[in-house]
């Protein structure tokens, strides 16, 4: 109870002194220093249509390579822990004849429909790492629905590796090209789509790496759910 | 040749980490070679930078995209990064060969990547010029520490990547919403634009954020009230993971510290939060000294010992002047030194002789004569005896404090060394006074890295005059913002 009444009266003390500090900085008003460059320079320095994908993988895209690490150090972290020779599912209830049926018919719904989110990250709201999540509940999903099911884990894993060397190929090319490490050489030096602004085939790099980043993420958490489910069996 | 090419330093780690998938398959043995061949192309890549840095006098401004500063993100690698930019790559080429002998426990492969990638968060958080890309790097760097940590899969090894996860994690969050207040404030992310504003800010919000940013960072930099996690940790990870540890990870938490603090020097409300830093650099000492003084296991008697060392690193650091900043940055580097062939010989006899406790360590001298010399090197070293480089830095860094009037914290932290001393001798004392034994066959190239930390501490201690230059060179890096504002090429945003 003493315990409880401390933990209350200095949480409500650090609350106060949050809310001091918060009142500090002012509310609605212009603070747009970086952002405002950002919002007149997007479309002739990108071609993306969505600044936040522009700021995301352009303007600040070492911060998404890091992210996009965070999440590999992750599943990696995860299948180190939970490594055992032998590991298989071991799941007993089979799901019922309506789920097993939805999920297969929702499956390629699903799959398709995370392609379109990452694939259109410079379009549409959305991007990379929302794509390659929806995608991941697509296996998320035939794992709940059938007991033996099980993603074809070394290929994943392959494809996970690829895909992130993609990533950081594409900014060594930049440097190459560019002279820069990230360098969006598709946009600012070939000039490719330039015509093409709010279309498909547009804004440089940003397209490219949301694939690469929308298959790593699917792929990753698919295998983190993978390594998760499945338990360690005798000899 | 083109500065930017230092970019390699962050991606070389990163491709090689991705690539270890592709070559699993081909077996431990490559999977181990491959580790050190890649931290092998590293330390070349940061002798390199070294070289440019040092020869030219001028850091290197990376722009990533080619966007200028604050518009894209940099990394600043001036004199500071540019030092501990090799030490951190030495460090892990050193321990890469030691994990080949060190590592039996499955699946190598992903030790290897979360190995690399550790080293990448280290060298990113020293290298940055961004205040979130600073919260990016420093969560690679915790989140594969905590990986690395339960490595061991043995229940205290899952107890301590626990803790360690959980405060590591509050304290990320902390950081974050620090860093959100001042980008409230100011509207910019970038260290050198935030210096210039710095004096502009509101003093409550400059105060509330830089103590939920250093609240933050003195999870990762394992200073007094949470560093609970750190004596666990050390002890529960496999051994070049504990070197990695104390050789540069707590210190790119220190570094970040320290750079984040002199950034904000013009805020109102900062002479209180570096008081605070000295009050708790201090308590570290006092208290990391005396938990080390009645620890059985000789690994966990380092441990604390080792954040003893770093409480002393972070006095220095918030003292407020060139002089304790430069002291704190050659104390930083010592350490790297001492704590690495600490840790170094106390892993590969725990490798050997099965287990780290007391015991084993009878008869060392007979049983394992260059183990035990290099270790007895190191902790004479650490003690502060003259002719050893902990000597010079632990002199600069009680003149500084001297020289900044915490005549208490002198006081306190030379009581402490006392401590230290009686420790380390019981310890020495074990290894060739006790115990009978036959001679065991040492492993050459562990034998060798040993060898040359061990020297390295003898050559500091014989000649310190060039490390000392350097130092104050990495130190004024940090203390001098004006210069490093002036050094950055931010382009004119709203300003």
């Amino acid at each position: 109870m003493l315990k409880r009444a401390l933990a209350i009266i200095s949480l409500l003390i650090i609350g106060y002194w949050l809310a001091q500090g918060l009142a500090g900085v002012p509310f609605g008003q212009d603070k747009m220093l970086v952002g405002q460059y950002y919002l007149n320079h997007v479309r002739e320095q990108t071609g993306a249509v969505n600044a936040v994908t522009a700021v995301v993988v352009n303007y600040r895209g070492f911060d998404t390579l890091g992210e996009v690490t965070v999440l590999f150090i992750a599943s990696t972290g995860v299948g180190a822990l939970l490594w055992r020779k032998k590991r298989e599912r071991t799941a007993k209830t089979e799901g019922s004849v309506v789920l097993k049926t939805g999920a297969e018919l929702l499956f390629p719904f699903i799959v398709l429909f995370g392609a379109y989110i990452f694939i259109h990250g410079h379009l549409t709201p959305g991007g990379g790492f929302p794509g390659g999540a929806t995608i991941a509940t697509a296996f998320l999903l035939l794992y709940m629905a059938f007991v033996g099911y099980e993603i074809p884990h070394r290929a994943f894993e392959k494809v996970e590796g690829v895909a992130g060397m993609g990533y950081v190929l594409v900014g060594l090319i930049g440097l190459a090209i560019g002279g820069y490490f990230l360098f969006d050489w598709i946009w600012l030096t070939w000039k490719w789509g330039a015509e093409n602004i709010g279309r498909l085939f547009s804004a440089g790099f940003i397209p490219v790496i949301y694939t690469l980043i929308g298959i790593k993420v699917g792929t990753e958490l698919s295998g983190i759910i993978d390594n998760m489910l499945k338990e360690e069996v005798g000899e | 040749m083109n500065g930017q090419y230092a970019s390699l330093l962050i991606a070389l780690p990163l491709i090689s980490a991705f690539f270890v998938p592709l070559i699993k398959g081909l077996g431990d043995r490559a999977v181990k070679y491959y580790l050190i061949l890649v931290t092998a192309v590293q330390v070349g890549i940061a002798g390199w930078v070294f070289r440019e840095v040092y020869s030219t006098g001028k850091p290197i401004i990376v722009m990533a995209g080619g966007w200028n500063p604050p518009v894209g993100i940099n990394l600043y690698i001036g004199h500071f990064a540019a030092l501990f930019v090799v030490i951190v790559a030495l460090a892990s080429f050193f321990m890469a060969i030691f994990s080949a002998k060190a590592i039996e426990t499955e699946p190598t492969d992903k030790y290897a990547m979360l190995f690399l990638l550790l080293m990448l968060g280290a060298t990113g958080m020293i290298a940055t010029g961004d205040i979130f890309n600073l919260f990016v790097f420093m969560e690679i760097t915790a989140i594969s520490a905590y990986a690395l940590t339960a490595y061991n899969k043995t229940g205290e090894a899952a107890e301590a990547s626990l803790k360690y996860m959980i405060l590591g994690g509050i304290g990320s969050s902390f950081f974050l919403v620090g860093v959100a207040l001042l980008y409230g404030a100011t509207g910019t992310l970038n260290m050198a634009q935030l210096a210039q504003l710095a004096g502009g800010i509101n003093a409550t919000v400059a105060q509330v954020s830089l103590a939920l940013i250093i609240f933050g960072l003195v999870v990762e930099a394992e200073l007094f009230p949470l560093n609970a996690w750190a004596p666990d940790a050390y002890q529960a990870a496999p051994h070049p993971i504990t070197v990695m540890f104390s050789a540069f990870v707590v210190k790119a938490g220190l570094y970040a510290m320290a750079r984040i603090l002199y950034i904000l020097s013009a805020a109102s409300g900062w002479a209180d939060i570096t008081k605070l830093l000295v009050i708790l650099g201090t308590l570290t000492v006092i208290v990391g000294e005396l938990s080390a003084l009645r620890q059985r296991d000789v690994k966990r008697m380092i441990a604390y010992s080792s954040i003893a060392q770093v409480g002393l690193i972070a006095v220095a650091l918030a003292l407020g002047t060139a002089d304790g900043v430069s002291a704190g940055v050659f104390h930083m580097v010592n350490h790297a030194i001492v704590k690495a062939l600490l840790f170094l010989a106390v892993g590969y006899v725990g490798i050997t002789l099965g287990g780290t406790a007391m015991e084993n360590f009878e008869g060392l001298g007979k049983r394992m004569p260059l183990t035990a010399f290099s270790m007895t090197v190191g902790a004479v070293a650490v003690m502060g005896i003259p002719l050893f480089n902990v000597f010079w830095s632990k002199v600069r860094i009680i003149l500084a404090a001297m020289g900044a009037n915490y005549t208490w914290v002198v006081a306190l932290v030379l009581a402490a060394s006392v401590v230290e001393a009686v420790y380390y001798i019981r310890l020495i004392h074990t290894m060739w006074f006790t115990g009978e034994g036959e001679r065991i066959h040492e492993n050459i190239a562990i034998g060798t890295i040993a060898l040359f930390l061990a020297l390295l501490i003898i050559f500091i201690g014989l000649y310190p005059d060039y490390f000392w230059t350097l130092s104050q060179k990495a130190g004024q890096d940090i203390f001098n913002v004006v210069q490093y504002v002036k050094n950055v090429p931010l382009m004119g945003v709203g300003s």
